[in-house]
Parts: C-alpha cells; structure tokens; sequence
C-alpha cells in the first residue's frame, strides 16, 4: 500500500524493482552476472537481461583496472558467486574488450516463454563469444536472375572504364 | 666606606649636570617644536604607526595552492540539458566577482552579515558553525549553527543570494563527517562559538585540518537514529550513549550489498577537472 505521494511517483528511478527487496534484487542479479560469465551467453527475462546488462559492462570496466587494484578484485569477489571466474574475468574477458569503449554486450529479444506467463524473453551475450552469431548475416543467391544482371551490369561499366581511361 | 661614597656623590652630581644640560637643551628644543606645532593644530598630534609592510610571498606558487571547487558547482546526475549547468555556472562566477565567497567545509565557522531592512544600520551578522551544506548551482545553502543565550539557533543562508554583505572564515577546518546534524542532540558545548571570535590565520597551502573530536551525546531520544548505518557518523561518541546491544540492533538496517552496487556510483573526477579549470579561467578574467 502507497502511502506517501514519494513512494507512488517513481520518476528518475534508475532500478527496477525484483524479487524480494534491494537485498533479494542484488543477489538475483549477481547469479545471473555469474551465469553470464561462466557461459558467454545467456537466456533470461526481458527485465533481468536489462538489469544484468548494466552490471555486466560496468564489471568489464572494472576488470580492465587490473588484478592488482584492491576496488576491482573487492568488486569482482563480490559480484562473481563462483570464485573459479575471477581469473577467467581479469584474463580473458579484459584483453578481449580492450580496444572497445562502451558496449560489451549485446541484447537480443527471444519468442516468448511457452507457459502460462508468456513471459517476454531475451539473449544477453559478451561480444566476441564462441558461439555462432545471434544475428546470422543472410548470404545472397548470386545464382538468381536479377543478380546475374546485376552482375553483368556491372561488369560492362568496369569494361567501358577502363577503355575510357 | 666614607671615600666610596665621596666619590660616588661626585660621580652622581657631574652625572646629574650633565642629564640637566642634556634635558635643558632637549626642553628648549622639544618645547619650541611642540609649542609651534600645538599652535597649529588645536589637539595633539594623535600617534600614526608605520604602515604594514605587504608581504608578497614568492615561494607559493600558483601550483601549490590548494585546489578546492565549491561542491555546489558539480551537477547531479540528471537527465537535464548541460547548457543549464553551464549558464548557472556563469552567473554563479558573476556573483563570485563581486562578492568573495571563500572556501569552506562543514565544522567551520562562519561569520555572515546580510542586509537586514529591518534591524538599525540594515545589516545583522551571525557567526556559527557551518553544519550542513546543502543545494546546488545558484540555490546553493549552508547552515550556520550557534547557541545564544541557552537557545540553540540555526540559519540556513543561501550563497548566492543578493543580501548577503559579506562571509568570513574564521577557523577553517573539516570534521569527520559531511553532516553534523546530530549536534542538535550533542551536549550545547559542542555547538557554542564565540560570537566575538577573531579569524584564526589559515595557510591557502597543504591540507585542510581534520578535526577528529567525537562529540558526547544527550540522553536518548534523539531527533534521528544517528547509530543506523545509513547516516555512517564517524564523530559521535557511540559508547557513552549506546550499549553493545543496542549498537548491533542497528547493524541490522545495514545494507552490505550498498558499496558493491555500480548503479549508484558517481563519478565526478573528470567533471571536477572541466568544472575547476573553466571557473579558474573565468574568475582570472
């Protein structure tokens, strides 16, 4: 129940609120966080994925400070539950997104869940993972009749160039 | 005996001729002086000292000073257009120009004097210690706390606004918080500053002396729980009060997972350096 006009207006609010409190939220977020960089590759909610997006590039960004800052191992220890990824976050994923400055992730919507929820889903990925692209880039069939014109087409106009020049 | 004293007398007497002669040639002189000047002037000369020597002092280079920007000047995180700060930035420095408002933090104290059209000489003044500084941009606030007459007074100035006359330091110093809300509940001695207070000399180099006093509080009830983590006080004296129950009792509001969280940190180093460089470039205009 509402019952202050500051608890009903939620304007700049930055947090979406999950699972059982702040407290609750954080952990929830953490386990996905861990899942994220154990596999690369993960399949969530549409909320959690937006949330553990955040954390996730900001967790690069730290990991990018080094092993030896206190603040980025401190962060670190805390954010991945399964101590074996700590060395895998400082060693693999940092020297991967060196040369990128911002996104390190790419988020990507999923048919909806198939029970009763119908829950809106989605794929939240590390750039660089080893799986095959969530985006699969569609080759085109030379062998069709518009593009063997075309590619006659543009074969002539090669030939009449190099005869003008 | 008799022959030392003989001598003596002689000695005292040719000394006594000689002050005389002195002191009769210095009358004549120092009376004809005065006499003339006194017929000048109807009262005497009043004594002028010499005027102080200014000492410019080479060895503090621009580069030691000590480099502070008011925290008022540093925007919130907002979704609001940057050209806003930045206009509010001007006229905070217009104001700057013409009324010095010097640095300080919250535990020193402060002397105001603001035009008043309603106390005789239009001008009132208080002097306290600066408890909280509040706003940001022009509506930017400090509170001034005193006690006057066993009656706990706070005043909240704006910076900026037009009447003020005239702020001063007179002890600059920092205290173990940023907010020192919680004197309202301390013993009255932690609050009282003397109204007649001289400045006391602070040096524009090296750092800002901390003042790590823990303050004793008055019996519980307090206006808030100052003993719950999220007000994290550094400067009470949590023992005379509290017992080691009691303090664990509020470790319960503790939210560990608070420090670990990204979400709300904000970085403000490299607007800071922006900030700093264009207000020094505005102010040396």
């Amino acid at each position: 129940m509402r019952l202050t006009l500051q608890m009903l207006i939620s304007h700049g609010r930055m947090a979406r609120r999950m699972g059982l409190g702040p407290r609750s939220r954080i952990d929830m977020l953490r386990n996905i966080l861990t899942g994220l960089v154990r596999h690369e590759r993960i399949e969530t909610t549409l909320a959690r994925a937006d949330e553990v997006r955040f954390y996730a590039e900001k967790l690069v960004d730290y990991a990018k400070k080094g092993d030896t800052d206190e603040k980025a191992m401190k962060m670190a220890s805390f954010w991945l539950t399964e101590k074996d990824l700590v060395p895998k976050l400082f060693k693999v994923l940092a020297p991967r997104f060196e040369n990128h400055s911002n996104s390190y992730t790419r988020l990507a919507r999923i048919p909806n869940r198939q029970n009763l929820d119908r829950a809106k889903m989605a794929v939240l990925e590390y750039k660089g993972n080893p799986f095959p692209p969530l985006y699969p880039a569609k080759k085109e069939n030379e062998l069709t009749l518009i593009n063997q014109l075309l590619k006659g087409y543009r074969e002539d106009r090669a030939q009449q160039l190099d005869t003008k020049s | 005996m008799a022959a030392c004293t003989k001598r003596l007398d002689r000695f005292i007497i040719s000394l006594r001729l000689l002050r005389n002669l002195q002191l009769q040639n210095e009358r004549f002189l120092s009376t004809s002086q005065c006499l003339r000047a006194a017929g000048n002037d109807s009262e005497s000369p009043k004594f002028v000292p010499p005027s102080k020597p200014v000492i410019v002092d080479k060895t503090q280079t621009v580069a030691s000073l000590r480099k502070f920007l008011s925290p008022e000047f540093i925007p919130p995180r907002q979704r609001t257009d940057p050209l806003k700060f930045s206009i509010e930035r001007k006229d905070m420095i217009r104001r700057r120009k013409v009324l010095n408002i010097p640095e300080f933090y919250v535990g020193s104290i402060l002397a105001v004097t603001m035009a008043d059209p309603n106390a005789s000489g239009k001008t009132n003044s208080f002097v306290g210690i600066c408890i909280q500084r509040g706003g940001k941009g022009l509506g930017a606030t400090f509170v001034l706390r005193n006690i006057i007459n066993n009656q706990g007074v706070e005043i909240c100035y704006e910076l900026y606004s037009p009447r003020i006359q005239k702020i001063e330091v007179l002890k600059l110093e920092k205290r173990l918080d940023d907010n020192l809300m919680y004197l309202r509940d301390a013993l009255p001695e932690y609050s009282t500053v003397d109204p007649e207070m001289k400045p006391v000399p602070f040096s524009p180099t090296g750092e800002v002396p901390v003042n790590k006093i823990k303050v004793r509080m008055r019996p519980k009830p307090w206006s808030k729980r100052w003993e719950r983590p999220k007000f994290n006080i550094q400067g009470i004296r949590f023992d005379l009060s509290l017992t080691p129950e009691q303090m664990e009792h509020a470790q319960k509001w503790a939210q560990p997972w608070l420090e670990y969280d990204m979400l709300k940190e904000y970085d403000t180093s490299k607007l800071e350096e922006q900030i700093i460089k264009e207000v020094q470039q505005e102010m040396s205009k």
